[in-house]
């Protein structure tokens, strides 16, 4: 479904990835972690056309990407969803504009079936009753959750989440992380997910993949993250652990 | 120094990249014309309050500061009139409109389009298929033109209005006196020639608002920074402009 062979991505004399290879099948869930700064964002954004890699190649369905003009990376991104570190609302339009404004774009809906669309979304992720307020009238939780339901709207077959539940409750994380896991298994959705959080990713992901610098240290399934002696993993698996007992 | 005149050198070209595409995407279609009007009635008709009363008083020091110093020099202040009215429609009115225009409009567009920059809402709109500069560019772009095009002949109107006033109230010309005074030295075509200027200022205005937009850096420091490399960019490009256009009218007399 999505292939890296070799990308490095650089700003300036700063090499940000650095020979990055990786696959993620159809409807396989791919947690990427690592600290700040490490590149998971821009490698999110290589995949969807938002950053051109300096060298490599990305492949999408077998087709390549990296050097598709801004209008032919149009229908690639038809099939993406990416929800973004901040809410990203257009602050101008409401809510239901908002959510409204991806279907509007890529499909040829009507009205009524455009405000069932709208329905379904905000209900999957908690909202309802929110499509008439304006972002800057929600809570940072209520717009990131917009900001999903947004992504979802257009039945994307590629998720890419960046960081999706950082500065939400507990409640909301968890809700967030099982929709996460039911759009794969139910509507066989292929998501690739940037966090920190690595008990969850122990939970839900079907492959781990651990950036460093740039590069990648460790790359597998869960129970084979367990097993890691890198470093870095068992960094992030002994905070899951304390994470895990405070729950 | 090389470095920097290298990415002066690759700014230049993203902003003349800017401006191309913005033109292209204004002669295609489809339109967005409601956004265009709602554009236009934030550039024109909101800004026309704040347009007039400066004009108005640069109306007023013009007429009094050039009665002082002829009177001073000259001991004669007959040509006033006329030399003001040439001022005003030459200059005075496209160019102060047009710096009103930048302040008000400009650095708000700058720092409008910065935020989404940094919030990551340009990546978003690309996402869902939107060309950022179809959505954002153009409908203010086509907004500033026509704004500055009519904002220069409301400011020249106004400007020659209050400039007439004064000249009665300060220096005893009766309208009629001014009116023929103007009349020997500006011609229609100078009112043409101002609105041409109001409208290529115009143009400039939202380009380099939105281009400084773009590649507004993360934080309220980068925002800033972006508004106020738009403002003075702006402002600079104005005046060198007007310097052009200036030379190239001078042609047509």
């Amino acid at each position: 479904m999505i292939r890296f062979e070799n990308v490095v991505k650089k700003f300036g004399e700063r090499t940000v990835l650095n020979g990055i290879t990786f696959s993620v099948d159809a409807g396989e869930i791919l947690f990427i972690l690592g600290t700040s700064g490490t590149g998971k964002s821009v490698l999110l954004k290589n995949i969807v056309g938002l950053l051109r890699p300096t060298s490599g190649r990305i492949f999408i369905d077998d087709e390549e990407v990296t050097h598709l003009s801004e209008e032919e990376y149009l229908s690639i991104r038809k099939k993406c969803g990416m929800v973004f570190q901040h809410p990203a609302l257009f602050d101008s339009l409401t809510v239901f504009e908002n959510i409204a404004f991806g279907l509007r774009r890529h499909y040829q809906l009507d009205e009524e079936e455009i405000r069932r669309r709208v329905a379904r979304v905000l209900g999957l992720v908690n909202l309802p009753d929110v499509e008439e307020r304006f972002p800057a009238k929600l809570s940072y939780g209520m717009q990131k959750r917009v900001s999903l339901a947004r992504t979802v709207a257009i039945d994307p077959q590629i998720l890419l989440f960046d960081e999706p539940t950082t500065g939400l409750d507990p409640v909301t994380t968890n809700t967030i992380n099982n929709l996460i896991r039911d759009l794969s298994r139910t509507l066989h959705t292929t998501s690739l997910v940037v966090s920190h959080d690595m008990h969850c990713a122990l939970a839900i992901a079907d492959k781990i993949l651990v950036l460093d610098k740039g590069s990648i240290v460790a790359y597998g399934t869960a129970d084979e993250m367990k097993r890691s002696t890198q470093p870095l993993v068992k960094d992030f698996l002994q905070e899951a652990l304390e994470l895990a007992k405070t729950h | 120094m090389i470095a920097l005149a290298y990415n002066s050198w690759v700014g230049s070209l993203e902003f003349l990249a800017l401006a191309a595409n913005t033109l292209i995407r204004t002669i295609l279609p489809p339109y967005r014309f409601r956004d265009i009007l709602r554009q236009v009635v934030f550039v024109a008709y909101e800004s026309a309050p704040i347009v007039v009363f400066c004009v108005s008083f640069a109306a007023v020091v013009t007429i009094i500061e050039a009665s002082f110093h002829m009177k001073l020099i000259i001991k004669n202040d007959a040509m006033v009139p006329g030399f003001a009215s040439l001022l005003i429609l030459r200059e005075l009115g496209a160019v102060v409109s047009a710096l009103l225009i930048t302040s008000r409009v400009g650095a708000g567009l700058a720092a409008e389009v910065g935020s989404m920059q940094v919030t990551e809402q340009i990546d978003a709109l690309r996402m869902l298929g939107m060309d950022p500069v179809r959505y954002l560019v153009v409908p203010r772009f086509v907004a500033c033109v026509i704004g500055g095009f009519l904002l220069s002949i409301v400011a020249n109107l106004v400007c020659l209005y209050c400039a007439m006033m004064v000249s009665q109230v300060s220096l005893g010309y009766s309208p009629g006196s001014f009116l023929m005074s103007m009349r020997t030295f500006v011609h229609f075509q100078d009112l043409i020639f101002s609105s041409i200027k109001g409208a290529c200022f115009g143009a400039v205005i939202p380009l380099f608002s939105c281009y400084y937009g773009f590649r507004c850096r993360a934080g309220a420091e980068g925002v800033g920074l972006a508004t106020t490399n738009s403002v003075v960019s702006t402002s600079v490009a104005i005046i060198i402009i007007d310097f052009v256009l200036s030379w190239l009218f001078t042609h047509f007399y």
